[in-house]
């Protein structure tokens, strides 16, 4: 970053966006088809929540702070497949709901590439509601 | 892709003496990574770009119990590692404020090895 770039992020007002005043909330939808063990499972919802958050930063300020602020609430929910979870995917981002997607490098387990997590938000729990209100906790 | 000997990594390490469902423990993990990553990005931003560029490399092993977990997370700070102890809100599942996961790094593989080596995958 140069300096005079720096100096404007440090002068610049913070993003506001919406301020959001409900309970905030991260959900992982896990790739069930995949039949990955226990450890595996944690360490790719690890990789997605880094993600989801580095992402939240740059496009979410306001949401990553206020879900940090109450907690970093997350639950993880069972999707059926890769097809399932791209769905899901496409639907939340008309919502306008953050998204980022993990992809297993493969050293392990499963085939190289398979699409493991999805991940969804942070932001407020209602706007998750429609989107994986119906799916089974993991 | 080839992982190089010194990208950095991350270990998450569950406790194996707790009953805690895959979907818990995965939070868990997750929670861990998220409050490892945003303190190593205070003190050392580079290395956490680095360890992101090379795949953000994590793994998951399991402690025997509360004893071995401290144990540990205190050898990561004297080791000069970033490190955090995952306390349960106790929603579900566990007492409220169970120690149920130690997240270490990003940080060297070695030095992370030399704490971890002996355990075993989750």
């Amino acid at each position: 970053m140069g300096l005079r770039s720096f100096i404007h992020k440090m002068t610049a007002p913070r993003p506001s966006g919406q301020i959001p005043k409900g309970a905030m909330k991260m959900v992982f939808v896990v790739n069930h088809g995949l039949k990955m063990g226990k450890g595996k499972i944690a360490a790719q919802v690890g990789h997605g929540a880094v993600k989801a958050v580095m992402n939240a930063g740059e496009k979410g300020p306001a949401l990553l702070d206020a879900w940090l602020a109450t907690g970093q609430k997350k639950i993880c929910v069972k999707g059926n497949d890769a097809d399932h979870l791209a769905r899901l995917e496409q639907e939340a981002k008309q919502l306008n709901v953050l998204t980022a997607s993990v992809h297993d490098a493969g050293h392990t387990q499963i085939p190289s590439g398979s699409y493991t997590i999805l991940a969804l938000g942070p932001c407020e729990e209602h706007q998750l509601e429609p989107l994986t209100g119906a799916l089974k906790l993991l | 892709m080839a992982s190089m000997p010194e990208a950095p990594t991350m270990v998450l390490i569950v406790r194996d003496d707790l009953p805690l469902s895959s979907g818990k423990v995965a939070v868990q993990c997750a929670h861990a990574a998220v409050s490892c990553t945003l303190a190593a990005r205070k003190s050392q931003a580079r290395l956490v770009e680095r360890w992101r560029q090379s795949g953000a490399r994590k793994i998951c092993l399991k402690a025997e119990n509360l004893s071995e977990l401290q144990m540990l997370a205190g050898q990561a700070q004297t080791a000069g590692l970033v490190m955090h102890l995952v306390k349960d809100a106790g929603h579900t599942e566990v007492e409220p404020g169970t120690i149920t996961v130690l997240g270490i790094g990003p940080g060297p593989r070695r030095s992370i090895d030399a704490l971890v080596g002996d355990l075993k995958p989750y």
